[in-house]
């Protein structure tokens, strides 16, 4: 088993490097966040890192000292113990100390919620409206409104139906499509329970709640294959409602719409043709 | 029926022998608090072992992918339900309050007993009653029509899955009796507690004289409270909204699911202080006895208490980061959530400062107060971490969710539970236990915890969410480490309940105090097991 | 120790079977409710005489309990220290039940704040939602699931008499409380007996108003709020009235000393809890929707 661990987390490491841009999917033996494919999720992955110092400092600042009190003051290392209890110094210091390692962490957490929360302002030809609903247990997701309207419906692909570089549990029949390098703005509800939308190479999550309407945006720069799971306790089938997003570069996210709005089977065809997974497969191996 | 010996007049009628431990009436109509306390402890024990069968279902699933124990995703979410639920409501808060509360709160401010000794009994009582309603649910109907059964929702309960369209059977009913069961049980108890500690301090001694461990007692029953009504009152909407067409939670008519979640999380993050704050107070004994040194910075560990109490109160959103708030207001909950961690360093660092120029034994209750030091800093840490709510919509509802609260319960609120079992064993039973059986219970647990929640860290922020019957196959690596350690566990448990045989079996006798003079507070002046009306003649505190 | 003569002032309790009879018919309600509820065990659903045997149980337990004890308070148990503990735990009791009534008013608070971001009630079909006119509830209330308009009271009538109703029955209680302790027992029990008459005509009027209401307890969440606050409150006010009942029975009887009047104390505590939630009530669930939503005004 040994010898596993270590080549699991080398390739994880190396298939992470590689696969950045196309495809996200989490790794077997991955230690860390999967590769953000969005500015944003880029700067959560930095300020989750400086976190992670921050944490590791702490924790290992308490372990050093407990081993220093084990080691130091035992029994047989001092016999008679002192008697002091106080000292006032030593506890303002760690009440005011935390308080600005805290003020630090807010002082890059508070810009960086304010910037996930707020749709940017650019103009509205740069933003592409998706709406989705959660159900027991897929997704529909609508583009353009009216008669122009485009609805479909994604379910996950069972385990015997999966096609070559489809990833089991993860895969869809009919994924959500948008273009590289616009703004997408995501609107979600919910017709029976809650659930929630997630791709984690993006960094969003929000609940689809029933009754509300929900938004959140990304803009995705390369084309790829990005994979969410539904993320709120939904009933008996929660595990088994996969969200694939399928990132294509503009030309062809039009032809896309355009052959999605003859009928999905169109839609889906035309994306198997631009954005094959089976040779995706081959390019991260 | 009991008129008679109701009207027994005050005073002098109480006789010290205790009566036979095989007498049924001493248990079931018990008014004594050390009685009630074992029973407690006792229904604890338990729960905890059906709790932790059911982790093992848990985790035997998770090892592969695929199914494995269950048939379908129901039974899977009404099993982490119900031990999320037998955990919290029926593992931790009896042990910890109802079991040593009861034994130790009245023991340490030089009471005879508690200020309500009969409410004290139904206090316990009532759980077995709400135990049984909640197991029940498990074989009645989930849905109204339809095999399933059992309530899958999760300990949240978020409607509209706990509602008429994701459960319309009755076991979300029983589900919600359960807990109002179980509630009216925790706030009585808690009512009697503060009394007792408010009215029967023995002379001369303070608030500011008070061990911790009673102050500890005192704040959660604040806590509880000032918590639990509210939830009862979320889970009576809840149970209108099902059974008599009420409109809180159902959308249409107006209603808003999210008003749930804001009622139960403002019970609900309470709830996780009312978990660990006693076993704040059981380490700030163990580690002051076994360092012979007094409790550094007391005042401070007193109030850093109430601090956390207080601000408990204010922070309830972080866990609705993902519902669609206000901006402003998930900063707010950012902000305040980080606060906790100030009065908590002060608890963590006022511990290690208190060893430092002690005298050290390791004892075992000492080792199992170490690693919740340490344990505790690991899971309090991470919490800072999902506090970050730009960074929490990475990590909601995934297994390093999982992992932060089973850092601060499974290995912090049950690590503080099994130090003062070891601490109080002999006290509370009149016999010793075996010190190489008890130090193998604690590597194992030790060892086989952090095998199973470490790799939970990994899990999340590779994107696995929690409450999954299956996944897809890039996680089941972790995820068999993480069952290898419930393995661990598993034998490390099973020790520990061969530990306990074998104290009765060999019957070797306790000493009033085998502490040695760290041992300060009051109990270590009485016998072990103490008479069973101590204190006749009220210890007088200088 | 051990042996030693008991010389302190406190209770210890003898052993005693309401507890766990207690718990035994907690669980027997809660099953019978269940059952009522949803059916169980065979039975179907809606028999309301399920309820029956758990009722009665506990019933019982509640008189052996308190039975005991009165029958202790006489036989000199309830010390000095007795009765501050008792006090602490009535005050405790109270503060949770205040906590209690927090949760519904949250329920309130919480849409008269945020309605907007609520469905609009008629906005039946989830599966399909009219996404643009998910924006809420514009006002608020507005309709009700059948599409009917939700007139709310006039604050100004009926409500604003069952105001001075509490508030006077406040004051007769005050007086009652006042007399008990100059030992003028006439006119406690008159005090008695007109703040239990005041709880009565309150209950009788809030029965006379819930008939008239202009909107229905399931059509919406305004309706859901408002009778379940006030029903809660309702509650409240008949257990208040029966404590004061007994205290009235206990005070006919010889019972209460001008020294020595705990359930009294207690009765007249819960009677001003329960008058102060009214108050709120009136000024929050009543007099404030029908300023800011003037269409509600003079409903009928
Ligand atoms: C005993 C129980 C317990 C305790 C004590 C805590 C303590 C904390 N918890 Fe935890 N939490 C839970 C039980 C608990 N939690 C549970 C059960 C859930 C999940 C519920 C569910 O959804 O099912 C949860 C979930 C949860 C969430 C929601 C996550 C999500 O669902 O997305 C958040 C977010 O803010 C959070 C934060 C915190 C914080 C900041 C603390 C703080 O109190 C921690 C403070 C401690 C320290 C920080 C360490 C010691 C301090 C120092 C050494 C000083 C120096 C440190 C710094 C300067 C950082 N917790
Ligand atoms: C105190 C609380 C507590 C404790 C101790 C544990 C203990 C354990 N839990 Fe816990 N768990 C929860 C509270 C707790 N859990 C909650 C609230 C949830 C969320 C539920 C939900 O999603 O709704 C959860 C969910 C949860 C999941 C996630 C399921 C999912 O999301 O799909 C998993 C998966 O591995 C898991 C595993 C385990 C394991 C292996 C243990 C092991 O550590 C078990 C080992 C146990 C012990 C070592 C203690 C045994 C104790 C005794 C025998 C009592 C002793 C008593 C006396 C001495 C008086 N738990
Ligand atoms: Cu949909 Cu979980
Ligand atoms: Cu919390």
């Amino acid at each position: 088993m040994g010898s596993k661990i270590f080549k699991l987390v080398g390739l994880s490491a190396i298939i992470s490097s590689l696969a950045s841009a196309y495809a996200a999917v989490p790794v077997e033996g991955g230690l860390g966040f999967q590769p953000p494919a969005t500015e944003l999720a880029q700067e959560v992955h930095d300020f989750h890192n400086l976190l992670l110092w921050i944490i590791g400092f702490i924790t290992l600042f308490v372990t050093v000292l407990l081993i220093w009190v084990m080691v130091r003051y035992n029994r047989r290392a001092n016999p008679v113990p002192k008697t002091f209890s106080h000292n006032t110094p030593i506890e303002i210091a760690w009440t005011v100390i935390p308080v600005l390692i805290l003020a630090v962490i807010a002082f890059r957490s508070f810009p960086l919620l304010f910037k996930q929360e707020e749709i940017p302002n650019v103009a509205e030809s740069e933003i592409v409206d998706v709406k989705t609903y959660g159900r027991q247990w897929y997704w529909s997701y609508i583009y353009g409104s009216g008669d122009d309207e485009i609805y479909f419906d994604s379910n996950m692909i069972q385990d015997a139906e999966l096609q070559p570089g489809q990833v089991a549990k993860l895969s869809v029949n009919n994924p959500m499509v948008v273009p590289a390098g616009k703004y997408i703005r995501l609107s979600v509800t919910a017709s029976d329970v809650i659930h929630a939308w997630t791709i984690p190479a993006f960094a969003v999550k929000v609940d689809a709640v029933p009754g509300r309407l929900n938004q959140i945006w990304f803009k995705v720069d390369e084309p790829g294959v990005f994979y969410g799971q539904c993320s709120e306790l939904c009933g008996i089938n929660h595990a088994f409602m996969p969200i694939e997003v399928r990132v294509l570069p503009q030309d062809q996210y039009e032809t896309w719409l355009e052959r999605v709005s003859e009928s999905t089977a169109a839609g889906n065809e035309y994306l198997q043709t631009v954005q094959p997974l089976a040779a995706q497969v081959a390019s991260a191996e | 029926m009991s008129s008679d010996s109701a009207t027994a007049a005050h005073g002098g009628h109480h006789d010290d022998h205790s009566p036979s431990l095989y007498s049924l009436s001493r248990w079931l109509f018990s008014t004594n608090h050390k009685d009630i306390g074992t029973l407690y402890l006792v229904f604890a024990l338990f729960a905890g072992l059906i709790g932790f069968a059911f982790s093992g279902l848990m985790r035997a699933e998770l090892f592969e992918t695929g199914f494995q124990v269950f048939e379908d995703g129901q039974q899977y979410n009404v099993i982490t339900t119900m031990h999320g639920l037998i955990m919290i409501f029926f593992m931790v808060m009896p042990a910890l309050i109802g079991g040593f509360g009861n034994w130790f709160v009245p023991l340490m401010i030089g009471a005879p007993d508690m200020a309500m000794p009969r409410m004290n009994n139904i206090s316990f009582w009532l759980l077995p009653a709400s135990f049984a309603l909640l197991m029940l649910s498990m074989f009645v109907p989930a849905q109204a029509t339809g095999d399933a059964t059992g309530f899958g929702g999760g300990w949240v309960l978020y409607p509209p899955l706990s509602g008429t369209v994701g459960h319309g059977g009755v076991a979300m009913d029983l589900v919600i009796f359960s807990l109002h069961v179980a509630g009216i049980s925790s706030i009585l108890g808690a009512i009697n507690f503060i009394v007792t500690i408010l009215n029967m301090r023995a002379p001369g001694m303070t608030l500011h004289k008070m061990p911790l461990f009673a102050w500890s007692v005192l704040i959660t029953a604040f806590l509880l409270v000032l918590a639990l009504p509210v939830l009862a009152g979320a889970l009576t909407m809840l149970l209108t909204d099902r059974n008599f067409g009420s409109k809180f939670f159902v959308p249409a008519g107006g209603g808003d699911p999210i008003m749930f979640q804001h009622l139960f999380w403002f019970f609900g993050h309470p709830e996780v202080y009312i978990m660990i704050l006693p076993g704040f107070g059981i380490i700030s004994q163990i580690v002051s006895t076994f360092s012979r040194k007094p409790v550094f910075g007391y005042l401070a560990m007193a109030y850093a208490m109430v601090a956390i109490g207080f601000i408990g109160f204010i922070v309830w959103a972080h866990h609705m980061y993902t519902v669609g708030m206000g901006v402003e207001l998930k900063a707010y909950f950012v902000a305040a959530t980080m606060v906790i961690a100030v009065p908590t360093g002060v608890k963590i660092f006022s511990w290690i400062a208190t060893m430092w120029g002690g005298s050290i034994d390791f004892t075992v209750p000492m080792l199992w107060a170490i690693g919740f030091i340490f344990l505790f800093t690991v899971g309090g840490v991470t919490g800072v971490v999902l506090a970050n709510a730009g960074v929490d919509y990475s990590l909601h509802d995934t297994y390093y969710v999982v992992a932060h609260f089973h850092y601060v319960l499974s290995l912090g609120a049950v690590f503080t539970l099994f130090a003062g079992w070891y601490y109080w064993y002999e006290k509370m039973f009149g016999v010793k236990y075996n010190g190489m059986i008890a130090g193998a219970h604690f590597w194992l647990t030790f060892i086989g915890s952090n095998v199973i929640f470490f790799p939970q860290h990994f899990l999340g922020l590779q994107g696995m969410p929690r409450r999954y019957v299956d996944y897809t196959p890039a996680f089941e690596y972790w995820h068999q480490w993480s069952t290898y350690g419930y393995y661990i566990v598993a034998v490390g448990t099973g020790i520990f309940l061969i530990g306990i045989i074998e104290s009765m079996v060999r019957h070797r006798k306790a000493e009033a105090n085998p502490w040695g003079e760290g041992a300060t507070t009051l109990e270590w002046t009485l016998s072990s097991p103490p008479p069973f009306h101590q204190y006749n003649d009220l210890p007088r505190i200088r | 120790m051990a042996g030693a003569a008991v010389k302190h002032d406190y209770h210890l309790v003898n052993p005693s079977p309401w507890p766990i009879l207690g718990a035994a018919g907690i669980f027997l309600l809660m099953l019978g409710m269940a059952t009522y509820m949803k059916g169980m065990f065979g039975v179907p659903s809606g028999q309301w005489w399920v309820m029956l045997p758990g009722a009665v149980w506990l019933t019982w337990v509640l008189i052996g309990w308190w039975g005991d004890v009165l029958r202790e308070s006489k036989g000199g148990d309830h010390t000095g220290v007795v009765q501050i503990s008792l006090r602490y735990g009535m005050v405790l009791f109270i503060a949770s039940e205040v906590m209690f009534f927090v949760a519904w008013f949250w329920g309130f608070f919480e849409m008269a704040i945020f309605h907007e971001v609520r469905a609009d009630p008629s906005q039946t079909d989830l599966a399909n939602l009219d996404l643009e006119a998910l924006q809420g509830w514009s006002s608020w209330p507005v309709l009700q699931v059948d599409g009917e308009r939700v007139k709310t009271f006039d604050p100004f009538h009926l409500p604003l008499i069952n105001t001075l109703i509490l508030l006077l029955s406040g004051t007769t209680v005050t007086w009652a409380h006042h007399a008990l302790q100059v030992g003028d027992r006439k006119s406690a029990k008159l005090g008695l007996l007109l703040t239990v008459v005041l709880g009565l005509c309150f209950t009788a009027l809030q029965v006379v108003e819930y008939a008239e209401a202009g909107f229905s307890y399931d059509g919406s969440l305004y309706g859901s709020a408002f009778f379940m606050a006030t029903g809660f409150h309702g509650a409240h006010v008949i257990i208040g009235t029966i404590f004061l009942f007994v205290c009235l029975m206990r005070l006919m009887a010889g019972g209460m000393q001008p020294q020595k009047h705990l359930g009294f104390e207690f009765a007249a505590w819960y009677w001003h809890f329960v008058d102060v939630v009214w108050l709120f009530l009136f000024a929050f669930v009543y007099v404030v929707p029908h300023l800011v939503w003037p269409g509600g005004a003079g409903a009928h």
